[in-house]
């Protein structure tokens, strides 16, 4: 099923007298359940892509349909709201908050996200999450103390743990080694199609589309 | 869950810092007023204790009291028809005590009033602090423009004028001393709104203080050395915000991503710093209460709590608006941005 809808989406960017156009009218669907991976060329506008669909940066031009409605005439609140309760995201780099332990890292999302649950069914929701990561035993561990490929296991249950229906990840393997990469993209992929996430991913490295449903090239700011 | 509370935590040093910082300006402060207010007092105890009301002197006088010589007509007139008013009249003077040594005053006369201390001729009552200088109850004063001697009846809290301790005399006494038969002044207490009276110039108290000359140039220089702290305290706290905000720039854009709302990032700020602000009050309050009890003697040294309470509200108005200026990085900040730049 089609949960996701980014239609005719064209981005430009004025620099004093130069415009420069960044997405050229990008068409793309998303389902449930799929992993698809954007991939091109550095400057093929990929993860422009990605946060336009986000609700990071807005669109020049276009409609991005999500639920039955327009993403881009929403006002700043309606995209954060969206954001919070029915988005994940895992960049690059974890992005963890240098100051919460593991566990309140995930207790702050499950506020953010402006769910009512009791502190005890937060703790359980916490937990749970923590041991699909395979990360129980580092809950009380500030991120200072936890690995490169710790630190993006605990961003994924960041982004999961309010149960969002897409889940945005750009260049979530980036500053890890192969091994921890191979590691993360398969737990992306296991919680896609566990919790029924709708993932739109994009890399770079050829080894992680292995685990992409769907594969999508972008070129010059349009699809390929 | 409380992230400003989480945060200063894990951070201690950092926030302790600032702590530090917010107290020791704060406490210096509070100090500088004590002494402000000490000096006020130690200057002008005489006047500042007297009810509110309107101070009358001669035109002519040109708001120099001690110029001012209200005629007899004009001061029963008004002495008749306000029944708490009194004239009176104050002058640098000194006194010799049993062992002939000099000791400075300022002689206090008045017309009977409740206002100001009645004595008899021959008598004289003083400010405490003349008992330091070793004069009891029953000593015998002298003066030379005095040809009689004074008795000394007892002693009065805290009546100064010109850091001189006071001396209340007889208005007869004053007339042979000081060759008068006019006093300087009239007070009527309890009018807000002076009356026009023929040839005399009207000050409300504050008015009447300043025309003491080295009142306000003492009040002056204090007070702004008081100001320019709350000033410089409020800057303290909106610079050392904005450099905690630019270290945090990234972090705030992560949070913004993952759908905070920027009021609660503001918040967070406010916590800290009413969190840090309080603390460090309540320890320069408590510390300078200590100072207010055991200060030198002779130190004029005096910190009301209302002069205390209007201060720390100050300082938290302060604290907040540096707090909230820094703080505006945190609106403009963009989560694209903060992600883009890497970790935090």
């Amino acid at each position: 099923m089609t949960v996701f809808t980014i239609e005719d989406v064209r981005k430009t960017f004025t620099n004093g007298e130069v415009t420069e156009e960044i997405l050229k009218g990008v068409n793309l669907s998303l389902k449930e359940g799929e992993v698809t991976a954007l991939v091109g060329a550095s400057g093929s506008g990929k993860s422009t892509l990605l946060t336009i669909a986000a609700g990071l940066q807005p669109a020049s031009d276009g409609q991005i349909l999500f639920e039955g409605t327009n993403l881009t005439e929403m006002n700043a609140e309606q995209v954060r709201k969206i954001r919070a309760n029915k988005f994940g995201f895992v960049f690059q780099f974890a992005h963890l908050v240098p100051f919460l332990t593991v566990e309140e890292q995930l207790m702050l999302m499950l506020d953010v996200a402006g769910t009512k649950m009791k502190k005890r069914e937060q703790k359980k929701e916490i937990d749970e999450i923590l041991s699909l990561v395979d990360m129980g035993h580092r809950k009380k561990a500030y991120p200072s103390s936890l690995s490169g490929g710790e630190k993006q296991r605990i961003a994924i249950a960041r982004a999961i743990i309010h149960k969002p229906k897409v889940l945005f990840a750009d260049e979530p393997t980036a500053s890890l080694d192969s091994k921890r990469s191979k590691d993360v993209m398969a737990l992306i992929r296991e919680l896609t199609k566990t919790l029924n996430i709708t993932t739109l991913l994009v890399t770079h490295d050829e080894e992680m589309l292995a685990y992409a449903d769907r594969i999508i090239k972008m070129s010059d700011g349009q699809v390929a | 869950m409380n992230i400003a509370w989480k945060e200063m935590k894990k951070n201690k040093a950092r926030f302790l810092i600032l702590g530090s910082i917010v107290f020791l300006v704060s406490l210096l402060t509070l100090i500088i007023s004590g002494l402000a207010n000490g000096l006020s007092q130690d200057n002008a105890a005489l006047i500042k204790d007297l009810p509110d009301g309107q101070f009358y002197m001669t035109k002519d006088s040109d708001q120099t009291y001690t110029l001012s010589k209200i005629d007899s007509n004009t001061q029963d007139k008004v002495l008749d028809k306000e029944k708490d008013a009194a004239a009176f009249s104050i002058q640098m003077g000194f006194v010799n005590d049993s062992a002939d040594k000099q000791q400075s005053v300022v002689f206090v006369t008045s017309t009977e009033s409740e206002l100001f201390e009645n004595v008899k001729k021959g008598e004289i009552v003083l400010d405490n602090s003349m008992k330091d200088k070793g004069i009891k109850v029953g000593d015998v004063l002298t003066n030379n423009q005095y040809s009689g001697e004074f008795t000394v009846k007892g002693f009065v809290d805290q009546k100064k004028f010109s850091h001189a301790p006071v001396a209340f005399i007889n208005m007869e006494d004053y007339k042979e001393m000081y060759r008068t038969n006019e006093m300087q002044m009239l007070f009527v207490p309890g009018e807000d709104s002076p009356q026009a009276i023929d040839g005399l110039q009207a000050f409300s108290k504050k008015e009447f203080l300043d025309t003491i000359p080295s009142y306000s140039a003492e009040q002056m220089s204090l007070n702004m050395i008081v100001w320019f702290l709350v000033v410089i305290s409020g800057m303290l706290f909106a610079i050392f915000f904005y450099m905690m905000n630019v270290q945090k720039i990234g972090l705030y854009g992560i949070l913004k991503a993952i759908g905070v709302k920027t009021s609660a990032l503001f918040k967070m700020m406010w916590t800290q710093m009413l969190f840090i602000t309080v603390i460090a009050l309540s320890l320069s309050i408590a510390l300078s209460q200590v100072f207010n009890k055991f200060a030198p003697e002779g130190m004029p040294f005096h910190l009301t709590p209302d002069t205390t309470v209007k201060l720390s509200i100050v300082f938290l108005i302060i604290g907040f608006i540096g707090a909230t200026l820094s703080g505006m990085q945190i609106k403009k900040v963009e989560p694209l941005q903060a992600i883009q730049q890497g970790e935090v």
